[in-house]
């Protein structure tokens, strides 16, 4: 076999399981149950979401020998199959039980002319049955291992991959081990575990790191960098804000952390180069990637959460995010060019000669082949996922097809190209939901969800501002991540509840409010910490309060402006 | 071989121990070795570890600041080279040391406040009984008054 065909052979063998494991994923949320059965029913929630996986059966009013009995799909609909509806058992009167961990069983007693339509083979159609949410002890067990996990992640007590996959194994070893002597402790099995990662969200953010394993080793980063430097003809003032521009873009259409991984070792060398300080490049950088990565679907994690969660489209993200992100940028401009003024203007105008030959080196294109190959194939992927929705396209596919094309285009050493994925990432998000599925297993998701409808009752613009405002500041003290992933059933029950919320509108709060919350502290975004990683190690330390003190109020500013955009957008424009 | 080595990692606090470098060359007549080294261990409490790119441009980076302080080192008419490692500091200290049987060996003096990834006066202390033990280099502490 050449090397050639293996390169293809894997290609396909990729995509095809990608294309696989999504039209599944796809295939079981749209089942339909069963049509021929003869009761049929809705289990729901207090909240009116579909209750899955929930125990129905059929027994004798005030016997406990199941007659017949069945499981509720994914949306909730259950369908009871009878064999024999002659059967003396029918012509009695007859009670539906219905069971699920985590709620209160319930039953429903059949009407003597329903028991009657049964034996003429009559299908029943029953009222929805409303479950009511139990507290038990696997809710706390749940909520205290989320809670563990958000604490070891905040305080880098321990790697994030490494934090959430002790949360699921925790959630795991309760339920299989715990509930073994203290039924009550039960969460979810592994099966249903894994029905709450969102396949979509892992294969888009793998496509997007094969791509972007290519794209950085082109050096167009350090190129663009230097481009900054030369353009600005020793206008420090002009050469932060070129700089913030090129991060700002990079970061919408790469992620944050690649970007300022990028970015930071060629600023410093530019900074050093004219003999200023690095933070004053770095600061206004960072907090331009936190900002511009909001405007696209894959330019946070927490936007592909988003718009995997809710169904929001790239083109829908570009169309209502961007002019808010250009207004907190034009905001954030103006605030970093007047903490940094003075030493913007300490740089030094003569640049020493074997410095600025040595900084051009280290900005050279080093792939001018792959960068063009990695144009064409960005651009075709771009196109996808601004119009590949109209064909049900789905921006994962999007992204693992234009991944594997780029890979046999160049054909790089494809275990190099597999190493360069974060895998700990794609493991990270994996358990993340899981941890997060827990405790919306248990009912916490539900309760928040209560609270908060409780707190803005039907007013569209107090949740706009409650949601962004909440995601903006926690996320200042807990990750994002997590954070968003838990709040994403919050949001979409609030969509449901509150008039003028059908728009979607409040998940691009949640995006706004998460995103930009990462300016306000060191550990508010990745991107944060490792470009004060690369920064300390230059010798130039970016403590908690020094991010603090210049990332609060840029917070302030930039999440005030987009919010303006957001009331203008959706309440005025409508 | 002989010569000074001198372990920096940029920055305001690196010019105590690149200027005490300079002069004890001026002194001696000896060539200084800048040594920088890339250590990527910040990225470990990141969901990121895209360690295998962001290595050479850390390297880059590196060799920048060194030339920066060679820069330095030349405008007083000091002969200086400049070595950009990866690992671990100390190691590599002692390996440089060893390796060109290193005359001096020029360190930064620890602050009170100073960082808990930067040596401590406790590790730095090890650290010197290490170098002692392990080449012929004498050691400066360069920040402050005393000298070793």
């Amino acid at each position: 076999m050449n090397r050639t065909f293996k390169h293809w052979l894997v290609a396909t063998g990729l995509l095809a399981l990608i294309v696989a494991l999504l039209a599944t994923q796809a295939g079981a949320q749209t089942a339909e149950p069963a049509t021929l059965e003869l009761i049929v029913g809705t289990v729901l929630d207090k909240q009116n979401q579909p209750v899955v996986d929930a125990r129905v059966w059929l027994a004798n009013t005030g016997h406990e020998d199941v007659l017949v009995e069945t499981e509720t799909q994914q949306d909730g609909r259950f369908a009871l199959p009878i064999a024999d509806p002659y059967a003396e058992a029918f012509q009695k009167p007859l009670t539906l039980h219905v069971e699920r961990h985590h709620f209160e069983p319930a039953t429903l007693d059949l009407t003597a002319e329903q028991v009657r339509e049964i034996a003429a083979l009559q299908s029943v159609v029953l009222p929805d049955i409303m479950l009511q949410r139990r507290v038990a002890l696997g809710f706390w067990a749940a909520v205290g291992v989320f809670v563990l996990m958000l604490v070891l992640i905040a305080t880098s007590k321990m790697h994030n991959t490494l934090a959430a996959l002790l949360g699921m194994a925790l959630v795991l070893t309760i339920t299989y081990l715990g509930s073994l002597l203290i039924p009550d402790l039960y969460i979810f099995d592994f099966e249903h575990a894994l029905q709450y990662i969102d396949w979509n969200v892992i294969f888009l953010i793998m496509g997007m790191m094969i791509f972007i394993a290519v794209v950085e080793g082109t050096g167009i980063f350090q190129w663009l960098a230097f481009f900054a430097y030369r353009v600005s003809g020793g206008r420090t003032w002009l050469l932060v804000l070129i700089l913030m521009v090129i991060t700002a873009i990079a970061s919408a259409i790469l992620d944050n952390v690649t970007t300022m991984l990028l970015m930071t070792p060629i600023t410093v060398q530019i900074a050093l180069a004219l003999n200023m300080n690095p933070l004053a490049l770095l600061i206004p950088e960072v907090m331009a990637s936190n900002v511009g990565g909001i405007s696209t679907l894959v330019g946070t994690p927490t936007n592909i959460l988003i718009g995997s969660y809710a169904g929001i489209s790239f083109a829908s993200f570009l169309v209502n995010l961007t002019p808010g992100v250009l207004l907190a940028m034009a905001g954030l401009v103006l605030y970093t060019e007047l903490i940094y003024r003075r030493q913007l203007k300490q740089a030094s105008s003569e640049v020493s000669p074997v410095l600025l030959k040595r900084l051009e080196e280290n900005a050279r294109i080093t792939q001018p082949g792959y960068l063009k190959k990695a144009g064409v194939v960005g651009l075709g992927m771009l196109l996808l996922f601004l119009f590949g929705e109209g064909f049900h396209l789905t921006p994962a596919v999007t992204a693992m097809m234009g991944a594997t094309a780029l890979l046999v285009w160049i054909r790089p050493n494809i275990e190099e190209m597999i190493e360069a994925v974060d895998w700990t990432t794609l493991v990270f998000f994996m358990a993340l939901f899981i941890g997060v599925g827990a405790i919306q297993e248990v009912g916490l998701i539900s309760a928040i969800a209560d609270t908060i409808a409780w707190l803005v009752g039907e007013d569209l613009v107090l949740a706009m501002l409650i949601i962004t405002w909440l995601g903006a500041v926690l996320s200042t003290v807990i990750p994002n991540i997590p954070f968003t992933a838990a709040m994403l059933p919050v949001v979409g029950y609030l969509t449901t509840t509150i008039s003028g919320a059908e728009n979607l509108v409040l998940f691009f709060c949640l995006s706004v409010g998460s995103a930009m919350g990462g300016n306000g502290s060191l550990i508010g975004a990745s991107a944060n910490l490792v470009t004060a990683g690369i920064s300390e190690r230059a010798g130039y330390p970016i403590t908690y309060m020094y991010f603090l003190k210049r990332g609060f109020p840029a917070l302030l500013i930039t999440v005030s402006l987009a919010m303006v955009w957001l009331l203008f957008r959706f309440l005025v424009l409508g | 071989m002989s010569g000074i080595v001198c372990a920096i990692r940029g920055g305001p606090e690196s010019q105590a121990p690149i200027l005490r470098a300079i002069q004890l060359a001026q002194e001696t007549g000896e060539t200084v070795h800048f040594l920088f080294v890339v250590n990527l261990d910040f990225l470990t409490k990141t969901s990121s570890s895209r360690t295998h790119h962001l290595s050479s441009e850390m390297q880059q980076m590196g060799e920048f600041i060194l030339l920066t302080a060679e820069d330095q080192a030349a405008r007083q008419g000091i002969t200086a080279q400049g070595s950009v490692r990866r690992g671990n500091v100390s190691k590599e200290i002692i390996a440089l040391c060893q390796e060109i049987e290193a005359d001096y060996v020029v360190l930064g003096r620890p602050r009170a406040a100073d960082r808990p990834d930067v040596f401590d006066i406790t590790r730095l202390e090890t650290f010197i009984g290490q170098l002692q033990l392990q080449t012929t280099a004498q050691v400066v502490l360069a920040g402050g008054e005393e000298e070793s």
